[in-house]
Order: C-alpha cells, then sequence, then structure tokens
C-alpha cells in the first residue's frame, strides 16, 4: 500500500515539529506540500518536501494530498478545517480547534457533512504512561473511579505577548487537563469550581490572565476530580496524574531525561523533569500522527474528535465563568452550540 | 531539665498512647491517669495512680499539667476545670464543635494564665515538619499552592460515623490544619464538592465519604484538599507545597524501604497502616514540644486559635457542601492577631 500523501498547513514551532515527525517517524505518511506564511524554505527543502508555498492553497488545490495538518495560528483553525473539508481531506488540528464551542461544532459539522476525518491535537492521550494509565482503569485495576488528580506546572511563564492571545490559562492550558479528566476517568465533566490566581508575575494579571489555579470538577460518573495549573514551577514541566478508585489507585510520575542520581555530602541530587512539552510528550507526538495517518489508510475512527476538543472548551468556558463569578459553574447551564456531527 | 509532673484524662486509645509516651519521656512525671470507664490492667506497678475520678487529677496539686484526651464533648468543660486549677492543659482536638464554646474556653485558659496546646499532631511528624521549615527557609520561595491528600484505609463503622460530627469535622480536620500549618496563612474562603462513593451506608447516616476541597488563603495561595475514607491499599497522607522558587513533596511513608523486582513487577511496600502507625513519632514530639514550652515559658506550637480557626474552616467547608458555593471562613479578630505572632 502506497504512503499517504500529507501536507502541513501552518510551520511554526508546533508546525515544525509536527512535519519533521511525519517525515522521520511515520513511515505511512508522505509530506507532499508545506505551506505557511512565514515559510523557512531551506528547512523544508532539507526535509525532502517537494512543494513549499506561502499559502495554504498549495496544500489544499493539491488533488494528490488525502490529508492535512493544520497547525496555523488558533484563529485560523475553524476556516482552515472548512477549507480542508471542503477539499475532502482528512484533517489532524492542533488543539483546542476553537475558544468557542459554536466555531467547533462548525468545523465538526463540516467534516462529517463531507465524510472526511477530524483529529486533534490532544497529545497526552497517546502518552505511553497516559495510555497505560487509562488501560488500567479500564481493565478495573482501580476499581470504581472515585478521584482524578491532573497536576500541570509550566517551567516557565511565557511572554506577556502569548498571554495575551493565548486565550488564557483555562482555554490555553487547563484545555489538556479537562480532557485528561475525561480520559481518565471515561466520564464527563458535569459541574467544576475555578479558583484562579495571579501568583508568578503580576504582569499576567494586568493581561487580563491568572497564573495559576485550582479546579474542582464533579464527574458524570459521581467522581471528583481536581486540577492544579501552575505557569511557573523553576523545576521543569511538571506532570502527574493520579487516578483513584474503589480497588486502589493508578499514578503517572514526572519521566526525566536521563536517571541518573548523584549523592553527595550536599544531598542527593536526580534530574529534573523534561524542560517542556516537546521533551516530555515526545512520543506522543509522533504516535498521534502515526495514529491520524492510521485512522485515514484503515478507515478507522479518530481516538480523539472534535466531540472531544468541544468538551474540553466548555469545560474550559465553564472554569472561565466559574473564576470570575466565584461560584460553581455547570456546564449544561453553558449556551449549547448548534450544529455538531459525529466523531467519525 | 527540670521535671514537670503530669495527669492525663480519658484512657482511651489515645490516651492510652499518650500515657505511655509520658511514662518514657525524659523530663515529665506521670503521677495519675483518670477515667470512668477504662480498665487500668496496663499499668500496675507503674506507681502511677489510677483513678475513675478526673478530679483526683485535677485537684492534685502536685500535678502541673494534663493531657486532655477524654471523649470530644468533654474536652472544653476539663479543660476549664484544668485551667482554673492552675494546670497547663494539653488537649486532643477538637476542642468542642461549636465555636462559641470554643472562644469560651479561650477566655478562660487566657484569663487563668495556663499554656494550652491542642492536638494536631500531624505539626510535629519530622516529614510535615521538614516541609513546612522548607517554606519557613525559602527553600520553596512565596508559596502559591498547597496539596494535602489524605485517604484513611478502611471505612470507620456506621456508628462511629454518626457520632463523627461528620467527615469534615472528624477528619479534615487535619487537613485544613496543615493547609494552614505548611501556608503558614490563615483559609479565607473554601469550596467543597463530597460524594457518597464508598459505602452508601455513610450516605444514609447524613455524611459524605469522599471529598475535593479548593481554598483560597489569605497570603493568597491556593489550596486543595483530597479526602476518602477508604484507600484500599493504606492510609495515603501525601503533602505538596508549590513556591515561587520551586516545590517540595511529602509521600507516604511505608514500614520497610524496599523495592521487591520479579517477573511479576516492582513492588514497593504498601503504606504504614494508619495513623497510629504513621504518625507514632508525632505524638511523641507533640508532648515533647508542650512539655518545653512550660519548661521554658514560652507559647506552645499549636494553641487555641489554632484549633478555633481549623474549626472555622471546617464549619465553612461544610456549609459550601450543602449550599455549593464558596464560603467565606469567619476571621475572629484575636484569632487572627495571634496567629500572626
Amino acid at each position: 500500500m502506497k504512503r499517504t500523501t500529507v501536507g502541513v498547513v501552518g510551520v511554526g514551532r508546533i508546525g515544525r515539529m509536527h512535519t519533521e515527525n511525519l517525515v522521520r517517524a511515520v513511515p505511512d505518511a508522505w509530506v507532499k506540500a508545506v505551506a505557511s506564511p512565514r515559510l523557512d524554505g531551506a528547512w523544508a527543502e532539507a526535509l525532502g518536501i517537494p512543494v513549499r508555498g506561502t499559502d495554504a492553497g498549495a496544500v489544499f488545490d493539491d488533488p494528490e494530498i488525502e490529508a492535512v495538518v493544520i497547525t496555523a495560528p488558533s484563529g485560523m483553525h475553524v476556516e482552515l478545517i472548512e477549507r480542508a473539508a471542503a477539499a475532502g481531506k482528512h484533517v489532524f488540528c492542533e488543539k483546542p480547534v476553537a475558544f468557542e464551542p459554536e466555531r467547533i461544532a462548525r468545523a465538526q459539522a463540516a467534516a462529517a457533512s463531507a465524510g472526511v476525518k477530524l483529529q486533534v491535537g490532544f497529545n497526552r492521550r497517546f502518552d505511553p504512561s497516559l495510555v497505560a494509565a487509562w488501560e488500567a482503569v479500564k481493565a478495573g485495576a482501580v476499581g470504581d473511579v472515585h478521584q482524578v488528580r491532573v497536576t500541570n506546572r509550566d517551567p516557565k511563564a511565557p511572554p506577556i505577548a502569548f498571554v495575551r492571545r493565548s486565550g488564557g490559562l483555562f482555554f490555553d492550558f487547563a484545555i489538556h487537563d479537562f480532557d485528561t479528566v475525561r480520559f481518565l476517568s471515561g466520564s464527563e465533566i458535569v459541574e467544576l469550581y475555578a479558583a484562579g490566581a495571579v501568583l508568578v508575575d503580576p504582569e499576567i494579571g494586568r493581561a487580563g490572565d491568572v497564573d495559576t489555579a485550582v479546579i474542582t470538577a464533579r464527574l458524570a460518573s459521581g467522581a471528583l476530580a481536581v486540577i492544579d495549573c501552575s505557569r511557573q514551577t523553576n523545576y521543569g514541566y511538571d506532570q502527574r496524574f493520579e487516578v483513584f478508585g474503589s480497588k486502589g489507585s493508578v499514578m503517572v510520575d514526572n519521566i526525566t531525561p536521563t536517571t541518573v542520581v548523584a549523592s553527595s555530602k550536599g544531598g542527593i541530587v536526580g534530574d529534573k523533569p523534561y524542560e517542556n512539552f516537546v521533551g516530555r510528550y515526545r512520543e506522543a507526538f509522533v504516535a498521534e500522527l502515526a495514529a491520524f495517518v492510521a485512522s485515514v489508510r484503515e478507515d478507522r475512527p479518530v481516538r480523539v474528535g472534535a466531540a472531544d476538543a468541544l468538551a474540553a472548551v466548555r469545560a474550559a468556558v465553564a472554569a472561565k465563568a466559574s473564576h470570575e463569578t466565584k461560584q460553581p459553574v455547570r456546564l449544561a447551564e453553558l449556551a449549547q452550540p448548534v450544529g455538531g456531527g459525529a466523531r467519525r | 531539665m527540670r521535671t514537670i509532673t503530669a495527669g492525663v484524662l480519658g484512657a482511651g486509645r489515645i490516651g492510652k498512647i499518650h500515657a505511655n509516651n509520658l511514662m518514657a519521656m525524659p523530663g515529665v512525671r506521670l503521677k495519675a491517669i483518670a477515667d470512668p470507664y477504662a480498665d487500668f490492667k496496663e499499668w500496675p506497678g507503674s506507681g502511677i495512680a489510677t483513678s475513675a475520678n478526673p478530679g483526683d487529677v485535677l485537684n492534685d496539686p502536685a500535678i502541673e499539667a494534663v493531657v486532655i484526651c477524654s471523649s470530644t464533648p468533654s474536652h472544653a468543660d476539663l479543660t476549664e476545670a484544668a485551667a482554673r486549677a492552675g494546670k497547663h492543659v494539653f488537649c486532643e482536638k477538637p476542642i468542642d464543635v461549636a465555636p462559641e464554646r470554643v472562644r469560651a474556653v479561650l477566655e478562660t485558659v487566657e484569663k487563668c494564665g495556663v499554656k494550652f496546646q491542642v492536638g494536631f499532631n500531624r505539626r510535629f511528624d519530622p516529614t510535615f515538619a521538614r516541609v513546612r521549615r522548607a517554606v519557613v527557609d525559602g527553600e520553596v520561595g512565596d508559596v502559591q499552592l498547597v496539596r494535602v491528600t489524605a485517604r484513611d484505609p478502611a471505612a470507620p463503622p456506621i456508628a462511629y460515623v454518626k457520632s463523627s460530627g461528620g467527615m469534615f469535622a472528624d477528619m479534615t480536620i487535619h487537613d485544613f490544619d496543615m493547609a494552614r500549618f505548611l501556608s503558614g496563612s490563615e483559609v479565607e474562603e473554601v469550596h467543597a464538592y463530597g460524594a457518597v462513593l464508598v459505602d452508601p451506608a455513610i450516605g444514609e447516616a447524613g455524611d459524605i465519604d469522599t471529598a475535593v476541597i479548593s481554598m483560597r488563603l489569605a497570603n493568597g495561595a491556593l489550596a486543595v484538599i483530597e479526602n476518602s475514607r477508604q484507600a484500599v491499599f493504606g492510609y495515603d497522607q501525601r503533602v505538596e507545597v508549590l513556591g515561587s522558587r520551586g516545590g517540595i513533596e511529602a509521600f507516604n511513608e511505608t514500614p520497610a524501604r524496599t523495592v521487591l523486582r520479579s517477573s511479576a513487577g516492582v513492588r514497593h511496600d504498601n503504606p504504614l497502616y494508619f495513623f497510629l502507625e504513621r504518625y507514632q513519632r508525632s505524638f511523641v514530639v507533640e508532648l515533647e514540644a508542650f512539655f518545653a514550652s512550660i519548661r521554658e515559658d514560652r507559647e506552645p506550637p499549636v494553641g487555641g486559635n489554632d484549633g478555633l480557626m481549623d474549626l472555622l474552616v471546617c464549619l465553612a467547608a461544610s456549609r459550601s457542601l450543602i449550599e455549593n458555593r464558596p464560603v467565606r471562613v469567619e476571621q475572629p479578630a484575636s484569632a487572627l492577631s495571634k496567629n500572626r505572632r
């Protein structure tokens, strides 16, 4: 079977990483084209990508391209998904697709009516540790799930310019945590209470965002969940997870670049966790693209789609509202988006 | 070191532990134990006077300090009686379940000029004390997030649940105290989610067995508590503080530090089974600290105001659970000023 022909739209930091992963680590994919307004042609050429354009048309208008990877800025995702769907191309799109549930529903409907697949970049669902944790939960290792805990902390606060356009901590950062709570519990967030604070950098507060948050939630299964977020640990990218239930618990701890432990009079010192998501989720970023390409080739449903993006964004909307009103928010009380379609 | 003569009121489970610890404690002479219901078979030939009447301890002029570990409803009365008799008081938590009564006890104690320590033993656990030191010494910088995971190994009998005052008053109160202790800050606002997931009978008794509690602290930090009445793998007691310079985490303690590797996997020991095992050392250290504060005429490290504040947080959490909204914790001016000392 010949390789699946792929185009990449938008090659910023994440786009470059995805492209390199496709070229080097997903043997079933062939990256034919990349398009980006500020394309580094030499980089693309070195990767052996023959079509290099500054306009997305270079990807969408090529009938040979079966699947596209959209890693353009968040604000353009929905329009690009619609264009891809109209051109009959399967889509992998970076999270969160959009910050507004209605716009995600629009993208979902476009993909559904065109009969193309739409996978969303919730990379954690492909992390070997988190997959193993979920497999254990599914196999009954923890019994009935009672509590889910997600610790998500960045090593360093992002630049203020990024904070301003990021959509805020609940949308940009905790969005992964809402998805992880759903993934690890196999249940839906019904209600949540979000307490946010500005403790890392007052500039983040002046930009209208928070840098620290504790989000507690009730799930449809009856279980409770806790998410704690910080924009700054100073000790690396802190990613820990726990599912606790009637028969025990499973935990996912931080992963370190090496396992070296140096003992001296001054103490016992090991590695800090990876510095950022590129290192920590290296395998997950490859696996999510390999899974997407496999879904296209084998015509199987994607493992994480628009419905998941919608659920996570709705939780983010609720969290922002909860933080602002200082009251718990039921997700059912948020305005329901119209449209949508089943996950394919 | 000056030897202090002490008496114990209440010789139930915790009373026996305290009495035995006092017998082995340098600088302390345990003279008498009183409990109307106890059998005193444990102390034959120890030279310790045993009695069914608390008055025998309270009226003994040789006794300088009493350790109160009777049933909760008698704590307030016995504390006041002991204070009026001029004795320093160590009282098990809670002082009382009503803030007004606690305030009255605090006034009495203050008026009588005796030392008063409340049994929040976990503050004296070497592991948690180390976490606190990381905060005090600035190793983690300014506190931003505090996390407390506290899960019992098995749900208590329903009869106990019914008389416990509820999970928050019985169990979580230690975690509220831990959040205050580790952060060095008061709790301003609390939101609690609770659920009955372990045993429906606990729900029928009007209580919960699982909770996640979110708190805003006066210093701006956030805190979160996870509770369960049943962690089948053992007593799950972990804390973590994240600050502006880094974080510190305390893990469960196990009977031995071994890892067994085999084809079945890599196995670690289960945590120490329950609080008597896990906090064994803390019960000794808290009393050592109490007697040291008498000897050196210092304020005890955890006083009546802490008992009051923990109770007020507990009441706010209970109200939050019922009304499903964040509830501000009542901040009595006197308690605040005392805690800033």
